[in-house]
């Protein structure tokens, strides 16, 4: 198979990792305030862990790309509000809200998005590159 | 210098006999070194399979960016970033294809236009 966009590849599976950190950070601000889940607990914040891998082209060489090694939970204490008309009260009157600060998250997402963005302008490029070396000789 | 003998094989392959531009009387003058354009060409590998795999190829690509999209549309496992990028190189390919096809043409009709 030709390989008419190179580096591609790797830009591919960078999309797809942030597109899941993206995702992940959803489900975060979606759960910001989410004060029990089927475990009885406090929604605990996730985040996502990459790792490096080498991935096997089709003409047997191999690619190095990234890939999602994981989605871990954070370990952060909960955050006791007072609130003692919450169902999730405890006898002191206090509710655990999830670990969840939504500046933090709003802060990853733009990085999340600025990455993308990046990994994007590399296929772009990459693709004008292709589209100038086949207007060589043309006038 | 291109020995004109080397097009001749090239002509057959699109169905023009040659004799109608390069008279067969006409002495072809070889090449000053012979030996250093012949091992250039492996036997049996013609520039017409060439161009036939490179055509497959490209219609493999195509073929790929269409599933992914049919996938993308149907709700399968793809994301929109891989979709567009199979429709990419599917894209630059045939650009690539329809340039070599140009070349040919043009040499083609440069041979054609040649005086004898």
């Amino acid at each position: 198979m030709i390989d008419i966009l190179s580096g591609v590849q790797s830009t591919a599976a960078a999309l797809d990792a942030e597109r899941t950190r993206l995702d992940v950070i959803a489900e975060n601000i979606a759960n910001a305030n989410t004060t029990h889940g089927p475990d009885g607990k406090p929604y605990q914040r996730q985040m996502v862990v990459f790792e490096s891998a080498l991935k096997q082209a089709m003409n047997g060489s191999q690619i190095p790309t990234l890939q999602v090694a994981g989605i871990e939970k954070d370990t952060k204490p909960f955050e006791m509000v007072y609130e003692p008309g919450n169902p999730d009260a405890n006898s002191q009157g206090m509710v655990a809200m999830p670990n969840v600060n939504i500046h933090e998250e709003m802060a990853d997402m733009i990085s999340a998005e600025r990455a993308f963005e990046a990994n994007l302008a590399v296929v772009k490029n990459s693709r004008a590159m292709a589209l100038q070396v086949l207007s060589i000789g043309k006038h | 210098m291109i020995p004109i003998s080397s097009i001749q094989p090239l002509m057959q392959s699109y169905g023009v006999t040659p004799g109608e531009g390069i008279a067969p009387s006409l002495p072809v003058t070889p090449a000053e070194q012979p030996g250093a354009l012949a091992p250039a060409q492996p036997p049996g590998d013609s520039f017409s399979t060439m161009l036939g795999n490179m055509i497959a190829e490209v219609n493999s690509k195509q073929v790929t960016a269409a599933n992914t999209v049919n996938n993308l549309q149907g709700g399968g496992n793809v994301s929109l970033h891989q979709a567009v990028i199979a429709m990419e190189e599917a894209n630059v390919s045939f650009q690539l294809m329809v340039e070599v096809r140009n070349k040919l043409l043009d040499s083609y009709q440069e041979l054609m236009r040649m005086q004898v």
